[in-house]
């Protein structure tokens, strides 16, 4: 008994970090997925089945439906390219690092880690695909996480919420930079080590920073909802909620970013 | 006799067993999900003691940290513990009425979630505070479907 104790004590220093055994974790993450997926599948069957039987018509308005949006955002594509390029240019006049956007992988969502106190999401693409530890995990409404661990055709990502994980940001109206950090719970969001005298208000919109080099700038993050200033404490408690729909929605984009000076050290 | 002593009822009802726990649920409705795996571990322990011991609780307990993506041997470390605690107890625990042994299952499966815990902050992963304890109830309430679906499995194959 004491033997099985000792291994299980050693396989937590073990696995750990210890590169040696990469492959192994890999291999790992893979064969839980397919436990996931085993247990999603008659989900899966459920939606197959009811996307086999759905009418023509309904296709056919949904199908109406994304032209007409695909239309609006190609337009806005267009300005978007404009913009780029007028704001690169801005960025070479104030001698600041031009941003490098990486391209993005659709991933879908197999499953939800069954961990209650931990929010991890998994993915149905992993380092073949070229998905790497820490890139981004973005919805359609903001930034949702990122990919914490990653298996040959599969991987893990951690969401904003998950209460060990933190996010810099930055608010808009202000530009205000503060850190993000989850606290457990899939609505809620709280900014850490502000001052209490710091400029934000309800209904900030809160956006990533890209310090850190890890979150490529500019993208939502969440709202601020309430701000309790203590009589005395010199930080605010600050609650924000998230953009993104963290519980809806079955596919997310993982973002390749790397900030032009991500090679500079210290 | 149909099978020697028909021990692949054991794992398939703990495969199956891991497949329910993982199985889809709305984020905010994941605090009353059972720890099914933990359940039919210690329904083996009290049942089949000689047969189910502290190796199967070491390979339930890895698999499960492998699968909540937690660090591997935490709660593998837990369920030895708890499992030692059903070996050393088990006369006493199968007399225990429906309720009382519900209960005690509760506090075996919430001893090995704390010892898990126990370890990550010792690794220095960042606490998740007491949220686990949420689940506890819905293992408590499942206990007694658990016990007398598999005491039908293992009488019906006549586990040995």
């Amino acid at each position: 008994m004491l033997v099985v104790l000792a291994l299980c004590l050693s396989a937590l220093f073990v696995f750990r970090e210890n590169p040696r055994i990469a492959p192994l974790r890999t291999i790992m993450i893979d064969a839980t997925a397919t436990v996931y997926e085993i247990a999603v599948a008659p989900r899966d069957a459920w939606r197959g089945l009811t996307g086999y039987f759905q009418s023509r018509r309904a296709l056919q308005e949904e199908n109406g439906r994304l032209r007409q949006e695909n239309l609006v955002m190609q337009g806005q594509a267009q300005r978007l390219v404009s913009v780029l390029a007028e704001n690169s240019r801005y960025r070479a006049l104030l001698n600041s690092s031009e941003l490098i956007e990486g391209d993005v992988i659709v991933a879908e969502i197999i499953s939800v880690s069954a961990d209650p106190v931990r929010h991890l999401l998994v993915l149905d693409k992993g380092s073949d695909q070229g998905v790497a530890n820490g890139q981004a995990l973005l919805g359609a409404a903001g930034l949702m996480g990122q990919v914490v661990t990653t298996g040959a055709t599969t991987s893990r990502a951690m969401l904003i919420t998950d209460s060990t994980h933190a996010v810099p940001v930055q608010v808009v109206r202000s530009g205000v930079r503060a850190l993000v950090a989850g606290v457990g719970d899939i609505d809620q969001l709280i900014v850490r080590h502000l001052a209490a005298t710091t400029d934000i208000r309800i209904g900030d919109v809160l956006v990533t920073s890209g310090l850190g080099g890890r979150f490529p700038p500019g993208y939502p993050v969440a709202t601020v909802t309430d701000i309790y200033i203590a009589p005395g404490a010199a930080f605010a408690t600050v609650t924000a909620v998230p953009l993104a729909h963290l519980d809806r929605g079955r596919h997310v984009l993982i973002a390749q970013y790397a900030a032009a000076d991500a090679t500079v050290t210290p | 006799m149909k099978n020697a002593h028909a021990r692949w009822v054991i794992w398939s009802s703990l495969f199956v067993g891991l497949i329910l726990y993982v199985a889809p649920l709305p984020l905010s409705w994941r605090w009353f999900r059972p720890e099914l795996p933990l359940l039919v571990l210690f329904y083996w322990n009290l049942a089949l003691p000689h047969r189910v011991g502290i190796f199967s609780a070491a390979v339930t307990g890895l698999t499960l940290d492998i699968i909540n993506g937690s660090a591997v041997g935490a709660l593998g470390f837990g369920a030895v513990i708890s499992t030692l605690f059903i070996l050393l107890n088990y006369q006493r625990i199968r007399q225990f009425d429906t309720v009382l042994q519900s209960v005690a299952m509760g506090l075996l499966v919430g001893l090995a979630l704390i010892i898990e815990r126990w370890l990550h902050g010792f690794l220095g992963m960042a606490g998740t505070g007491l949220g686990f304890i949420y689940s506890l109830p819905a293992t408590i309430l499942f206990w007694p479907l658990v016990r007398n679906s598999l005491r039908g499995l293992r009488r019906y194959y006549e586990v040995e």
